[in-house]
């Protein structure tokens, strides 16, 4: 972790960076010089490589509750020209005594284009910011990512008539710090952590957005709520509520239209955009939606046609499935807008929600006002109770569910973040949504993760639950163990040092609770992962403790080396029940003496090895009933004897007169053989 | 009726009758003819030694006074008292055969209380020895037996502590 020590018997050397300070082995972060618009709104520091790379670099700080995008992370960015690409990640010198952690990039070599944002000729946004950035996003495409963060202040630009560059988009969620100006209405309306990776095509809708905003000279819809910028694209459409009636530059003008289509597969794709002309005359003709005659009150929504039928249900749950359930809605659709197909469909699904006698009534109605959100409008994510996301969101949201402000923090419960999120998986939710959409995406792959979620959810014990789940959907996150405080562990082999100081500094902390536990299975291997589970199928608090004791050694075999004296204590002084199922008391003194020895060496392998010796307990056993079988044969003899008085009494009898009779007898003998004598 | 009522009934008694009065039988028509020969050959004793059967009858007394109430099984009791007597008996017959065997011999050693006595208090001591040797046979016993137990537990003691098995509630005669 941040506290690596110095080889034994080696100084310190004075001039040497601060070993903390030093990122994935080779890059020096200086946490005392910020750069304040580097990093698109997230806090980015000054970043050297001791490789002596001289690309300016910059570290971006990732916050502990949004997690930075491990796709692109581990498979590195590098090489894609006019993007801040990301050479390296790791946990880096701590800010204001915190453990953080930092994704390096190429640093911008000029400021955002938010500074001094003013009107640009169209030949400038064409050659300068549409081709440079078709280019990276064609890059991006190929590789199968996306940017998601094309916003002013994540563009850079460094001299007159150069290209812009690309900010960093790998320090967070996927388009969490876009405004909703920037993102369509179906990923502003998500739950930021939860917009997912997206298509290429979000990327040129932004960059659509970016271009509008260049050719203006400002940022379109600036200074208004969400929620209504939501509604003027939905009810004007995304071009007409982005330029507001203002007029482009004629080129620029055709380009933006097509770039903000409703329907992404009617965007241009990067490799069109490249070439500006050919993109202006592709031009698909997309129907717009049907206009009610008259409106649908829904909320404090009104409602003209089926895309902001679908968001006020969205926004508004419990009014819309009060609204389906009585059958107003379906009046409207088929007598205001004349759509008697979805009325059907809706129809159909209330009947089958009559007929769902199984399923919880909440669960099932959230499912029912689900479903006709996606039948409503193809294009809408996953709407649960008021929680809007895309699948892929889902780890990432996870995370932002557990952060100390939401009050979701202890647990799932219903009506808060986390617990929509338990609800989604646990309902298979997202194959429910993939299955709605199944004549433009195959939905096989999104029902089968779904019910790999579920399948997660259900393990029982520490192995399972949301903990897990959100630590194999988020490989870079720490571990969110409140016992770990503010260490960022992100990976087992540092967790083992971890838990030796939480112990050595708490000795009667319970390290393997649930989020310690979750996250051991599935930063893992297969086997320390068996090891895991096994904990929750122990019921016998012996078994589960040393179900814990085989778990930390084949943690410290598989991962630390070194010693771990405090583990050892640790699990030494919670030994004695262990150390009790030996019944031989000379054995199991024996077995004391060594469990002292072997505490003070900090090797717990050998430790599990004595308490868990299969052929000594054996041994043991067998003994200790050969023990009872001679106990039982010693106590029938001491009955016995207690027993015998009047056996005895009747021996001693008879056998006292056989005695007298026989004096009797030597007396005649005696007597004959005198007189014989004379 | 009441002849097959007197018909049924007989049988019915009749079976343990017979079974005691053949073990019975047996065993006493074994007794009596003990008795008959004993008194056959008293008599065969008194016609052709009267002498000798006086003193025997005298010095003997105790020993057939013994016979007549020791009613256990094989007369303990009496046999010992008779071997006993008989052993006081042995001097005192061979002076009446040293003395003719004549009735005036006779009388006068059992009417002597000397002799009378050593022969009966030989006879007292046969009846002493039978009361105390099972007695004395029962404390030998019983000590042996003590011993046994005091072993035996100390070994069990060793065998619980060894391995921690809660002897106090589990030994048996504890407090009995």
């Amino acid at each position: 972790m941040s506290d690596r020590p110095q080889p034994d018997g080696a100084p310190p050397d004075p001039r040497a960076p601060d070993p903390r300070a030093i990122v994935a082995g080779q890059y020096t972060v200086d946490p005392s010089r910020r750069l304040p618009d580097a990093g698109g709104g997230l806090p980015a520091y000054a970043a050297t490589s001791r490789r002596g790379i001289l690309t300016p670099l910059m570290a971006i700080a990732v916050n502990r509750n949004a997690p930075a995008r491990p796709k692109t992370l581990i498979t590195g960015t590098g090489g894609i020209d006019g993007l801040a690409c990301a050479v390296g990640h790791g946990t880096g010198p701590p800010i204001d005594g915190r453990d953080a952690w930092y994704v390096i990039c190429e640093a911008p070599s000029g400021p955002p284009l938010s500074h001094g944002l003013h009107p640009w000729p169209e030949p400038m946004v064409i050659e300068l910011v549409l081709r440079p950035i078709a280019a990276v996003l064609e890059h991006l495409h190929e590789r199968g990512w996306t940017h998601r963060a094309i916003r002013p202040n994540n563009v850079f630009h460094s001299q007159p008539n150069r290209p812009v560059t690309l900010g960093a988009a790998w320090a967070a969620p996927p388009a969490m710090h876009q405004p909703a100006v920037f993102e369509t209405a179906y990923t502003a309306i998500c739950h930021p952590a939860a917009r997912g990776d997206g298509r290429i095509a979000d990327d040129v809708y932004a960059l659509g957005v970016l271009l509008a905003s260049l050719a203006l000279g400002r940022v379109p819809l600036e200074g208004l709520d969400d929620r209504t910028i939501l509604h003027r694209k939905l009810e004007f459409g995304d071009f007409m509520a982005i330029t507001g009636g203002d007029r482009l530059p004629p080129m620029l003008n055709d380009l933006v239209r097509g770039m903000l289509a409703e329907d992404p597969d009617h965007r241009p794709t990067p490799a069109l955009l490249r070439d500006p002309a050919g993109a202006r005359g592709r031009r698909v003709a997309a129907r717009p939606p049907a206009r009610a005659q008259r409106p649908f009150k829904l909320g404090a929504t009104t409602i003209w046609n089926n895309r902001t039928l679908a968001m006020a249900m969205a926004l508004d749950p419990e009014e819309a499935l009060t609204a389906i359930q009585n059958g107003q809605l379906m009046y409207w659709l088929r007598r205001a807008l004349g759509d008697s197909g979805l009325a059907v469909k809706l129809e159909d699904l209330v009947r089958q929600s009559a007929q769902d006698l199984v399923t919880d009534r909440e669960l099932a109605n959230a499912g029912l006002v689900m479903r006709a959100i996606a039948d409503s409008d193809v294009w809408m994510p996953l709407c649960w109770r008021g929680l809007a996301m895309f699948p892929d969101g889902l780890g990432p949201a996870l995370v932002a569910a557990t952060a100390p402000g939401e009050p979701g923090g202890g647990g799932p419960s219903p009506g808060d973040l986390y617990g929509k999120l338990f609800e989604i998986v646990q309902t298979e939710a997202q194959g429910v949504w993939a299955a709605m959409h199944e004549e433009r995406t195959p939905s096989a792959p999104q029902r089968l993760e779904a019910r790999q979620r579920r399948a997660i959810l259900q393990i029982r014990g520490p192995a399972g639950g949301l903990p897990r789940l959100t630590y194999t959907l988020n490989p870079l996150i720490p571990c969110a163990s409140p016992l770990l405080g503010d260490r960022w562990i992100t990976n087992v082999a540092d967790l083992a040092t971890a838990l030796d100081a939480t112990v050595t500094a708490s000795p009667d902390a319970e390290i393997l609770e649930p989020h310690i536990a979750a996250f051991i299975g599935a930063r893992s291997d297969r086997v320390l992962d068996q090891e895991v589970k096994a904990l929750a199928s122990e019921a016998d608090p012996l078994d589960r403790a040393l179900g814990a004791l085989r778990l930390l050694a084949e943690l410290q075999s598989r991962y630390h080396a070194n010693a771990l004296k405090g583990l050892t204590a640790w699990v030494v002084a919670r030994s004695p029940s262990l150390v009790a199922r030996w019944q031989n008391r000379e054995r199991r003194n024996e077995v004391e003496e060594k469990l002292k020895t072997l505490a003070a060496l900090g090797f717990l392998p050998p430790i599990r090895d004595l308490l868990e010796d299969h052929a000594g307990h054996e041994a043991d056993s067998e003994g200790l009933h050969a023990a009872l079988a001679d106990l039982a044969r010693l106590d029938a003899e001491l009955h016995d004897i207690a027993d015998g008085g009047r056996r005895r009494g009747v021996l001693a009898a008879r056998l006292g007169q056989e005695i007298a009779a026989g004096i009797g007898l030597a007396a005649i003998a005696t007597t004959l053989l005198l007189a014989a004598m004379g | 009726m009441a002849k097959a009522a007197k018909a049924g009934k007989a049988p019915k008694h009749a079976a343990p009758r017979e079974a005691g009065g053949g073990a019975g039988g047996g065993a006493g028509g074994g007794v009596r003819s003990v008795v008959w020969l004993s008194g056959l050959a008293c008599g065969v004793l008194a016609a052709i030694a009267p002498g000798v059967a006086i003193v025997a009858a005298g010095l003997l007394a105790p020993g057939f006074l013994a016979l007549k109430l020791d009613r256990d099984p094989g007369r303990p009791v009496a046999r010992t008292v008779l071997t006993c007597g008989l052993a006081g008996c042995v001097h005192p017959v061979i002076a009446l055969w040293n003395t003719g065997q004549s009735f005036d011999a006779a009388m006068s050693i059992v009417t002597d209380p000397g002799t009378l006595g050593v022969a009966w208090s030989a006879a007292a001591a046969g009846w002493l020895l039978t009361q105390l040797a099972p007695l004395l046979v029962r404390a030998a016993l019983e000590a042996g037996a003590l011993g046994r137990a005091t072993r035996l537990r100390a070994a069990r003691g060793r065998l619980a502590e060894a391995w921690g098995i809660d002897h106090a509630t589990r030994e048996p005669g504890q407090g009995g």
